[in-house]
């Protein structure tokens, strides 16, 4: 657009906290670099589109080689470079430059995508790759209608035209027919269901709506992560209307597709902050620039104006344009500034304390720190026999196995939810079924959060719907029925008046062993949880199959050890 | 007399023995010091000493004895022979890892820690004892049961034994003590000391450790809420302290998931004391590994002589109170390139090949030597050990050099580089616009020094003003005449180069010139004005007027002239 833009761009990008959050230090996720990836494949895909020049296409293409294999959104990519090109095609602004950048980075950059061993054939089978194929044959049709045209007279053009079109449309409609339903083209996957209907998830795949990410983002959570950058984005989107060009379409799209997807998932947010970030650079140097010209000239005209003693409205009314501009500048800066604080805020306060170790205020204004979880692992790597198999819930797998050095039962790879389904109906069912369960799972370990006793609000009895829902979602949980766990007016409480299922179950168990004869605050009886604010209901039982291996200073973790079968007679 | 201290984990015996020689005669150098069978093995520390205040000790050797080849012995040799008929007061101290056994040794949270100890009721010496005692300090009051061999007396937290007279040598009747031992079972399974030598003034010591509890196993499950609100586990370890060195720097404490968050430092005057509590409390059985490491200036360890260098330092440094360490591994890395390494260690170690390690900017690596402990150590081996080596201090300079001449390379890479043309077209736009930008420079630079002789006449025409000396003055004004003359003469010329390459550019030196030929007059026009004015053919009211319409014009074209510069 501009070097004033690009400058602004560049100044929002570095400190924009949707973006931040995945590239700080700690969080730091191979996302960070995907991102980057990304921007320098639009960059070369605009450029190489600017050009038609194959260099620049087939550095697209490796860029692009990059980007995939750094990050599964690499399909966010590959269907809206198509897209590009599609709605160039419609408005009418298809060149034999974008025919010549688009062909070469399909075709290269498919086959090198197809060098990396995740994605393999994908490109060729699966739906969501089909966008990119489809247009690509597109193109090729466009090029050779064109150069039929350009060689025929326009009645045989036009006979020649028809039936084509239906051929070829009907030939690709039977095929992809035949394929799908041959299962050579893989159906839509269920991630890309929930894209493109937020509810889909939530109804079919209780895995992929259990995690937060997956969530639709509320609208508080775009002002906290991309705060003026949301207001900005439709101006961005007005300057870039009002001059279109091939790149500006790009970045309309672009813009466009990111926030319906961001929409939908919070996750999405890091794709949606750098177009932000462009946009409103774009906007912020469009209308700075547009109103500087003012206060620029403003003392020059001026002096020459009185000199001449020229008419004194004139006069008035530069002046009253310059203390417009005045005004202007003065708000933008301010709001920049804003941002900038805001910006700061968000990293300092939200993304750059380690989720691991929490921290808080005591009374006294001292600092608390709670170092549980670190303390339990270690507790497991050092005190537990070096094959033993530990029970969790799925979202802690990675950490445990990474720093307790043990082997878990489930982890963050979603991909085999029957299991994680298993572990869910373990922890709801009673203390009998789940013992059945954990044999079965040959379990030595169970791991349960729980944040009654510090306030740590993401728990596992949080997420206890959850493990019912995905619990429930397998055949063999069939008898897991969300709606126990509810009290009859459709309550989940872990109080007195909760339903019996839910406190007699595994999990229910596990976090509150003992629990209701600690004092947690004064005033307040005994088991009195600080995260759901009530007394818990069920206070006075004993484990029969499970014993307490070991609590975390501040109860947030607390590991049960799996009983061996008694020996015979002995019961 | 002879004390059993059972307080700790360890058993400290101390030998106080008054030694005499009966025979008839000859010196006595050297004599025997034996230990029942049972405990030899136990062995982590034997020392003898001679006086009470200030102590010599005296050099101990493990010998066999041709009579008795199924006993160990540790030859004692004494600093003053006794002479026959005359005696000497020795004592010995003696100290054994591992000899408390847990009894029962599978304990319940609420339980408390019972230890029993079995030894000799009497001292295991080949030589007949005419008089002995028996002290045994208690670790707590609690006493479940012991031997009762009569004379015993037991008062509050010791129990008395003797005195035994005449007792024949190697004499040994079961002492078995039975008590309630809540103090720290803590063993340091395995120790590696890392020991980083720098020339350039500092040492880093890191110790990895691997603690265990070895008291009392912990039975069925641990409970968070009987240890937090009824203190029960009380043979449980919650903290302790180490201490370091008092010059130690940059302290840390941390294991492989990081930093341990749960330590405190206090620094005294003679040692930095760390109070350490690992990230879980330890019950029997339970362990924990870290890792702790710090900086020490090397002035206090290291000291040379020309290249001859000795590292004096511990062998082991303090842990925690009462420790005993298992297997013990020191790792000495020395700067690269010494030779003649000899170490000399305090009491004997297994040596190892020495090993190569190698950080940044390293070539040739660092020479490791490593040794390993002999049995257990305790805070007796606390001892320094001293290695000699060979460090020529030239060699200290070859690391900054090597990156001196990277840099050097890499810079000097970059100016070919950029020096260098790899296009394969020339462009000849460039090329060109580089030259047009040099004579514009040039142009530039003549403007400036025709601007400085138009000053020189400025400066000429206040000169007479005030001198009224005429003839300097049109001196002056030649010089500057002729001057002007060759500068225009030279951008003239400059300006058909200009013109030939670029057409616009040559227009703009034209206008330059026309401007400066304009100012050139104005400022002949001014020479003139003050000339009458001092030679009196000018009104000084009429002269200002005339001036200061002059000076306007000047400054008009002084500006255009500035902006066609700025321009270029």
């Amino acid at each position: 657009h501009s070097v004033g833009a690009g400058l602004c761009a560049a100044g929002m990008i570095a400190i924009v906290p949707g973006y931040i959050s995945r590239s700080v230090a700690g969080s730091y996720d191979n996302e960070g670099i995907a991102i980057f990836c990304m921007l320098f494949t639009y960059y070369l895909w605009i450029k190489s589109v600017k050009t038609g020049n194959i260099y620049w296409s087939a550095l697209c293409a490796v860029a692009y080689f990059y980007m995939v294999s750094s990050w599964g959104g690499y399909v966010f990519l590959i269907n809206m470079i198509p897209l590009h090109v599609l709605v160039l095609m419609i408005c009418g602004r298809f060149s034999h430059r974008v025919y010549v950048a688009y062909c070469t980075v399909y075709t290269l950059g498919t086959l090198l995508s197809m060098q990396i061993s995740f994605v393999g054939f994908q490109p060729v089978q699966t739906s969501e790759h089909m966008l990119a194929l489809g247009v690509f044959g597109l193109c090729q049709i466009y090029a050779f209608v064109e150069y039929l045209r350009a060689n025929m007279t326009p009645e045989y053009f036009n006979i020649l035209f028809k039936s084509l079109v239906i051929i070829i449309s009907s030939i690709i409609a039977v095929g992809l027919g035949v394929l799908t339903l041959s299962g050579k083209v893989a159906p839509w996957t269920g991630r890309f269901y929930s894209l493109l209907d937020p509810s889909y998830a939530k109804n079919n795949i209780p895995i992929i709506a259990s995690v937060s990410e997956h969530q639709p983002t509320s609208w508080s959570s775009f002002y906290f992560d991309l705060q003026i950058l949301t207001f900005l984005f439709p101006a961005g989107l007005y300057y870039c209307f009002s001059k279109l060009t091939d790149h500006n379409i790009f970045i309309i799209l672009y813009g466009v597709f990111a926030v319906y997807f961001a929409g939908v998932m919070v996750r999405l947010m890091l794709v949606l902050a750098p177009v932000m970030c462009i946009l409103s650079g774009i906007a912020v140097s469009s209308s700075l620039s547009t109103y500087m010209k003012y206060l620029d000239g403003s003392g020059s005209q001026t002096k020459a104006a009185s000199k001449q003693g020229k008419g004194r409205q004139d006069t008035n009314s530069t002046q009253q344009r310059e203390g417009t501009a005045y005004l202007f500048v003065v708000l933008m800066t301010f709001f920049l500034v804003t941002y900038t604080t805001h910006c700061i805020w968000v990293t300092s306060e939200a993304y750059s304390s380690p989720s691991i170790v929490l921290s808080a205020r005591s009374h006294d204004g001292g600092r608390i720190i709670f170092d549980d979880f670190r303390e339990a692992y270690w507790w497991l790597r050092e005190n537990t026999p070096e094959d033993a198999k530990v029970m969790s819930w799925w979202d802690y797998g990675y950490q445990i196995t990474a720093m307790a050095n043990r082997t878990v039962i489930v982890d963050n790879n979603t991909w085999n939810n029957t299991h994680i389904s298993r572990v869910g109906q373990a922890m709801a069912s009673t203390e009998d079924k789940a013992y059945e369960i954990m044999r079965e799972l040959d379990v030595d370990y169970v791991l349960v959060i729980f944040g009654g006793l510090t306030g740590y609000s993401s728990d596992d009895i949080n997420k206890f719907l959850w493990m019912v829902r995905i619990g429930g979602s397998t055949p063999e949980g069939e008898h897991i029925k969300e709606k126990d766990y509810y009290t009859p007016s459709g309550e989940f409480r872990v109080d007195g008046e909760g339903s019996s299922t839910l406190l007699n179950c595994l999990m229910y168990k596990m976090c509150y062993y003992r629990f209701g004869q600690v004092y947690t605050e004064t005033g307040k009886p005994p088991g009195y949880d600080r995260v759901r604010n009530v007394v818990i209901g069920n206070k006075d039982f004993e484990l029969d199959v499970l014993e307490e291996a070991y609590t975390s200073e501040h109860w947030i973790v607390r590991i049960y050890k799996v009983k061996d079968l008694p020996n015979r007679g002995t019961r | 007399d002879r004390s059993v201290d059972l307080s700790s984990q360890l058993v400290r015996i101390n030998y106080k023995m008054s030694l005499s020689n009966t025979g008839s005669s000859g010196a006595v150098k050297t004599f025997l010091f034996g230990l029942e069978p049972s405990t030899n093995d136990k062995v982590a520390f034997i020392g003898a000493a001679v006086g009470s205040s200030d102590k010599t000790y005296l050099r101990v050797s493990e010998t066999k004895v041709q009579a008795h080849m199924d006993k160990t012995f540790y030859k004692i040799e004494l600093k003053d022979a006794i002479s026959a008929g005359g005696s000497a007061t020795v004592n010995v101290e003696v100290v054994l890892g591992g000899a408390q056994e847990m009894y029962p040794a599978v304990i319940t949270q609420k339980e408390k820690q019972f230890s029993r100890f079995i030894g000799n009721l009497y001292a295991y010496l080949p030589y007949s004892v005419t008089s002995q005692t028996t002290t045994v300090t208690l670790p707590s009051s609690n006493l479940e049961s012991y031997t009762k061999t009569k004379p015993v007396s037991v008062q509050d937290t010791t129990i008395k034994y003797g005195p035994f007279s005449n007792i024949a040598p190697f004499t040994a009747a079961e002492m078995s003590i039975h008590v309630e031992n809540n103090n720290p079972m803590l063993v340091v399974t395995n120790l590696l000391r890392v020991i980083e030598v720098s020339m350039w003034g500092n040492i880093n010591i890191e110790e990895t450790v691997d603690v265990k509890h070895n008291g009392a196993q912990l039975k069925g499950s641990f409970s968070r809420y009987e240890f937090q609100r009824e203190n029960s586990g009380v043979s449980s370890i919650k903290s302790f302290k180490t201490l370091l060195p008092a010059a130690a720097r940059d302290v840390y404490y941390r294991d492989d998931i990081g930093n341990i968050s749960t330590s405190h430092m206090k620094v005294m005057d003679d040692a930095v004391e760390l109070d350490l509590r690992p990230r879980f409390p330890l019950f029997g059985g339970w362990k924990t590994h870290y890792v702790i490491g710090y900086n020490v200036p090397s002035y206090e360890y290291l000291f040379y002589k020309g290249d001859n260098h000795v590292l004096n330092m511990r062998l082991v440094d303090h842990l925690f109170d009462d420790m005993l360490i298992e297997n013990a591994e020191v790792r000495v890395i020395l700067p690269e390139g010494v030779t003649d390494v000899v170490l000399d260690t305090p009491f004997p170690v297994k040596r190892m090949p020495n090993g190569k390690h190698f950080t940044y900017l390293d070539t040739t690596g660092r020479t490791v030597v490593m040794f390993q402990s002999v049995g257990d150590l305790t805070e007796n081996h606390i001892q320094d050990f001293q290695i000699q080596f060979t460090f020529p201090h030239r060699t200290m300079l070859l690391e900054p050099l090597i990156l001196v001449l990277a840099f050097f390379l890499l810079f000097l890479l970059s100016i070919v580089y950029v020096r260098l043309d790899f296009s394969i077209t020339v462009d000849e736009g460039a090329q060109a616009k580089m030259k047009v930008a040099g004579y514009c420079e040039k142009v530039a630079s003549l403007q400036d020094r025709r601007s400085a002789l138009y000053q020189a006449v400025e400066d000429a025409m206040v000169k007479l003003k005030a001198s009224k000396d005429l003839s300097v003055f049109q001196a002056a004004l030649k010089k500057v005449a002729s001057d002007h003359k060759n500068e225009t003469t030279a951008i003239s010329e400059l300006q058909v180069t200009i013109k030939n390459v670029n057409q616009d550019l040559g227009e703009k030196v034209n206008e330059l010139q026309r401007c400066d030929k304009i100012y050139r007059d104005y400022q002949a026009q001014q020479a003139v004005l003050v000339e009458k004015l001092v030679t009196g053919k000018l009104q000084k009211a009429a002269y200002l007027d005339q001036e200061a319409t002059l000076l306007k014009k000047k400054t008009e074209i002084a500006d255009k002239i500035n902006s066609l510069i700025r321009a270029f």
